[in-house]
Order: structure tokens, then C-alpha cells, then sequence
């Protein structure tokens, strides 16, 4: 019944000698998903001969749930006639002679043939782009994870100073507490004591924050896109980017839209963003007068834009063009790599980023995301 | 308690917690304290200020630890100052006992460390007079030095790192660092502070 059989026309010897030279894999199933032909490509694919599936249904080719589900997809479309795969085209997986399953590109067409409606499938094979492309994203985990890593020991002695408060707070009020206790303390030296002692735990959990954020910062990890609130993300990552700037009297404005809040992405990576580009904002204020920070958020119809203002010293016209290339810095000690590494996070995310010049003289950063889609 | 032994501490931090808590530790070892903020705060009663001692935070917004260190010099009040520092603040502080202060200890700090820092500073309030005494006394001690652990000395009192003097005096790291525990033990010191203390004392203030 398959083609071979169709007929002997000059046409159908045409199509003989098409489907034995296509590159990719060509299958030709009639209405009830019977294989009616089977190409030189896609023998060898799938390890079978035509003639061993001519006749089959094609949902031998496919792994569960697909198999158990193919007669029901057609029987589908035959009812209601709408299209969910034919003339779309998707990624699927395909199984093996072997039963090893492999990722596949397919796409489907439908056609006439002798007055009986038939689908063709062209199939491609995409294991070598797949392994291409796990590796090219663990790369880029590895290569934000470095990124963290230089982030962090920039940030190290800010830390460690920031870590110095709330212990040397929990010293002083266990010795005070110590000492009253030692001196056979009244009532009201005990209660001192008591509150001394709640004081320490307070102290000890804000150490622990400390401690927290830096840890999740630096977490190894695969990179993990989940539904995220963008209102959070900002606030630890500026928590952690502000840590030891106190001194400098920055003035922190944070501004978020109510609508630009759900995104879908790696947290982590998207904080080890924030955490450059104000880290590279509180830095080059510096020398400033007036040093303002405002960070906020703009809801557009299908990205988020996060823009980071400084009043910095803004950034020179000659580095300007080639600020996101790996290894151009305008810091003494600089590697050059924060920023082209927050590009291909962003752009990892689907998003863009860039920076134009403020109204005072400083700088703004803009990067976008898409939006989380509602369900 | 009898108010004219009690002994006064005025005490500068932005940090809340490090203020209540090193208050109320020195509070409970029977000191008075008087806390502030800023710098600024303690330096609009300066010229109300009894005798006493200043303990003062380096790290602080507006104006840091060393600049009221200097208002503090420039409006007359000569009071003792011991300086806190945070991690890695040693270069600062190496400014700050240049400029007078008589101490600097680093954040976390065990209670000994800063009564014995601030047991010093009265001693000092109580002997103005003595500078001439301790200059002698730090001069005689720096005679003990070999040439070499004099180069270290003033490396050190530059507030520079060990590497760095290792590569100015042309010798190796460990062997700055060699000298610098034998000087200490010859000047009978046990710590950056005290060591630096005699220098600045042997160089006259």
C-alpha cells in the first residue's frame, strides 16, 4: 500500500528519487497515522528499514506519552479540523530502533495524494545543536558564577567591616550582661540583662543576614528561571550592593511600578546585574557633590525596563562605544569583564541593556526583561 | 556611685547597636557614657566636654572618625581619643594615633582590650605633663633596635602594609615580618598599636 506500490508514473519515479536524496528524514503517513513511506534518511535516523515500518503506525517512532497519544492527535484534528502542529513545526523527541530517544525539529504538512488526504513530516535531527547549546549555557553559568566571584571580593572588606557591627555588638552586651549577673544583680539589673541578652539575638540574626546574602550570592547552581517578583530581587540585591557605602552619603531612591513586578528568570544572575551596575554607580560618585542613586521600574506592553541613575562622573566618549566589550575598564585595578558579563546575562534573559547619559551629568543604566506571562 | 571618681567616656558610632551596647557594657563596668551619633553631634557640645575620654568610630558618614578627630584638636579639646576600626581600617588608623590618638582597636573587641585602651587614656589626662618622660622612655627603648628593625618601625608607622615595606627595603615579605615580631619583643610590646605608640612617642608630639 506504500508508495512504492502507488504506481510506476514518471511523477512517482520523481518522488522516488527525491526521498532518496533529502537530507533530512521524510515520512509520509496516511489520515490514521499509518506509514505509508519512509525515506533513505529516515532509515537511517531511526534504524529501521521502509519496509519494515511501511504499514506501522508511526507512533512506533515516538516515546510515551506521545505513542500512546499520536491516534488521538489525529483523530482530533480529523474531528475538529484545527491545527496544532501542521504548518507550525516543533521540537519533540523521537525514539530509536535501539529505544534510545533523541531531540528532533518537526514539522508537518499536509497533502492530497490519489484523493486521500496524507501528512508528511520532515524530521531533523537536533542532538549536536542541543549539546551545543547545554553547553554554551553552562558556560555562561560559569562565566557569571566567575563574575560573582570578582563581584564578592570587591565587596569582601565592605563585608567583613558590615560584619564587624552587629558582633561587636553581641561582645559588648554579653559582657555587660555578664557583669551584672556576676555582681548579685536586683531586679531591675536583671531585667538590664534579660533585654541585653534579647539584644544579642537580634544582633546575631542580622549577622546571619549578613551572612545569607552573601551565600546566596555566590551560589554555584544551575542556572534556574522561575517566576521571580522583580520588587524583591531589587531590594536584596541593593542591600547587598549598598553594604558599606553608608559612609558615603548616598541618597537611595527606589521606585518600583505596581505593574512591572512578575518576571521570569534566574534570580541570582539577574541580582548579580543590579549588584554591578550599582556597585559601578555608587563608585562613580565618588568625587561627586551630590551623590543619588534612583533605581526603579517601568511596566511596558512586553518587557520590563529597570534603570539604575547615578550622578556620577558619567562615562567618557571614548570608552562610551565599547563599554561592554570583555576587558575595557575605566577603573584603576578593573578587569573590564562586570559589565560584558551583565550583557550576556541580560541578553541570556531575552532582554537588552544599555546606558545613556543622565540629566545631571551622571549616567543611566537600563536593562529589560520580558514579562512573566500571566496564565 | 560617687560622681567625681566616676569616669567619663564619650562615645561616637552611626551604628545604634554598637552604641547601646558598648554603653551599656561600659555602664556595667562602672564608667559614665555619654553617647552620639555623628561626629557632628559631640563636636556642638565640645566646649561643654568634662574630662574624660573620647571613644571614637573611624568608618562614619558626614564627617569620619579622623576628621573630628582633627575639629576635636582645632577647637581646643585635647581629650584622649581611642579610635575603632573595622576591618583592614589599619592604614587610617595608623593616621589617626599619628595625629594623636592613643589607641586604635578593631571591631569585634574583647572588653579587656578596651578598658586597657581606655585605663591608658586616663592615665595620659592624668600626666599631661609626663609627654617629655614617655619621649625619653620610647627613645631609650628604640636604642634596642638593629638598623634594620628601625626600617621596619617606620614602614610600620607609615601605615604600610608588610608586603610593601618588604619591596621598598628590598627583602622578602617573611623577613619584614621576622623583624617585626623581634622588635616587638624587644620594645616589650604586644601589639601593632603599642608598637606604633612608641614610635610616634620617640618623634615628640
Amino acid at each position: 500500500m506504500y508508495l512504492k506500490s502507488l504506481g510506476k508514473s514518471a511523477t512517482q519515479a520523481h518522488l522516488r528519487s527525491i526521498l532518496a536524496t533529502i537530507p533530512d528524514a521524510l515520512i509520509i503517513i496516511d489520515e490514521m497515522g499509518v506509514i505509508l513511506s519512509f525515506s533513505a534518511a529516515a532509515e537511517k535516523l531511526f534504524g529501521y528499514l521502509e519496509e519494515e515500518v511501511a504499514g506501522e503506525n508511526v507512533s512506533m517512532l515516538m516515546p510515551s506519552p506521545d505513542r500512546e497519544r499520536h491516534d488521538g492527535y489525529l483523530k482530533s484534528y480529523r474531528d475538529t479540523g484545527v491545527r496544532r502542529i501542521i504548518g507550525i513545526g516543533r521540537v519533540t523527541t523521537a525514539r530509536h530502533r535501539d529505544g534510545n530517544t533523541f531531540p528532533i525539529e518537526l514539522s508537518v504538512g499536509e497533502a492530497r495524494f490519489d484523493g486521500k488526504r496524507v501528512f508528511t513530516g520532515f524530521i531533523h535531527d537536533i542532538t549536536q545543536r542541543q549539546q551545543a547549546e547545554l553547553r554554551f549555557h553552562e558556560l555562561q553559568s560559569e562565566l557569571a558564577h566567575v563574575g560573582r566571584l570578582t563581584e564578592l571580593g570587591t565587596l569582601a572588606s565592605s563585608l567583613a567591616h558590615e560584619l564587624n557591627q552587629p558582633l561587636t555588638a553581641i561582645a559588648n552586651y554579653c559582657e555587660g550582661a555578664a557583669a551584672l549577673l556576676d555582681a548579685g544583680p536586683d531586679a531591675e539589673q536583671l531585667e538590664m540583662a534579660r533585654e541585653a541578652l534579647r539584644d544579642t539575638a537580634e544582633q546575631a540574626i542580622r549577622a546571619g543576614e549578613i551572612v545569607r546574602r552573601m551565600r546566596d550570592f555566590l551560589s554555584h547552581g544551575e542556572t534556574e528561571h522561575r517566576e521571580e517578583s522583580l520588587s524583591r530581587i531589587i531590594t536584596e540585591a541593593n542591600a547587598l550592593a549598598l553594604v558599606g557605602s553608608r559612609e558615603h552619603d548616598i541618597d537611595v531612591q527606589v521606585r518600583f511600578d505596581p505593574d512591572a513586578e512578575r518576571v521570569f528568570v534566574d534570580r541570582i544572575q539577574i541580582q548579580q546585574v543590579l549588584v554591578n551596575l550599582i556597585r559601578n554607580a555608587i563608585e562613580s560618585m565618588l568625587d561627586s557633590t551630590f551623590r543619588s542613586l534612583t533605581i526603579s521600574t517601568q511596566a511596558g506592553p512586553r518587557f520590563l525596563t529597570v534603570s539604575i541613575e547615578d550622578t556620577g562622573s558619567g562615562i567618557s566618549e571614548t570608552l562610551a562605544p565599547q563599554l561592554f566589550q570583555p576587558f575595557v575598564t575605566s577603573k584603576q585595578g578593573g578587569m573590564g569583564i562586570g559589565l560584558s558579563i551583565c550583557r550576556t546575562i541580560i541578553e541570556s534573559h531575552g532582554g537588552r541593556i544599555g546606558f545613556e547619559a543622565g540629566d545631571d551629568g551622571g549616567t543611566v543604566f537600563r536593562f529589560t526583561l520580558p514579562k512573566a506571562e500571566v496564565e | 556611685m560617687n560622681s567625681s571618681d566616676t569616669r567619663l567616656v564619650y562615645l561616637v558610632d552611626d551604628d545604634a547597636a554598637v552604641r547601646r551596647s558598648v554603653g551599656f557594657m561600659l555602664k556595667t563596668s562602672g564608667f559614665k557614657v555619654t553617647s552620639y551619633e555623628t561626629g557632628v553631634d559631640m563636636l556642638r557640645s565640645a566646649a561643654t566636654l568634662k574630662d574624660g575620654c573620647i571613644l571614637l568610630d573611624i568608618r562614619m558618614p558626614g564627617m569620619d572618625g579622623l576628621e573630628v578627630q582633627q575639629a576635636l584638636q582645632e577647637k581646643g579639646v585635647l581629650l584622649p581619643v581611642i579610635i575603632m576600626t573595622g576591618h583592614g581600617d589599619v592604614g587610617l588608623a595608623v593616621k589617626a594615633m599619628k595625629a594623636g590618638a592613643v589607641d586604635f582597636i578593631e571591631k569585634p573587641f574583647a572588653k579587656e582590650t578596651l578598658i586597657s585602651s581606655i585605663d591608658e587614656s586616663f592615665q595620659r589626662l592624668s600626666r599631661k605633663e609626663a609627654t617629655d618622660d614617655r619621649k625619653k622612655d620610647a627613645n631609650m627603648r628604640l636604642q634596642s633596635l638593629t638598623p634594620r628593625e628601625r626600617d621596619v618601625l617606620e614602614g610600620l608607622a607609615q601605615g604600610l602594609p608588610n608586603k610593601t615595606i618588604a619591596y621598598d627595603l628590598g627583602i622578602s615579605p617573611r623577613t619584614v615580618e621576622i623583624h617585626r615580631a623581634n622588635l616587638m619583643i624587644k620594645l616589650g610590646v604586644r601589639s601593632l598599636s603599642e608598637t606604633l605608640r612608641i614610635a610616634f612617642a620617640a618623634q615628640g608630639e
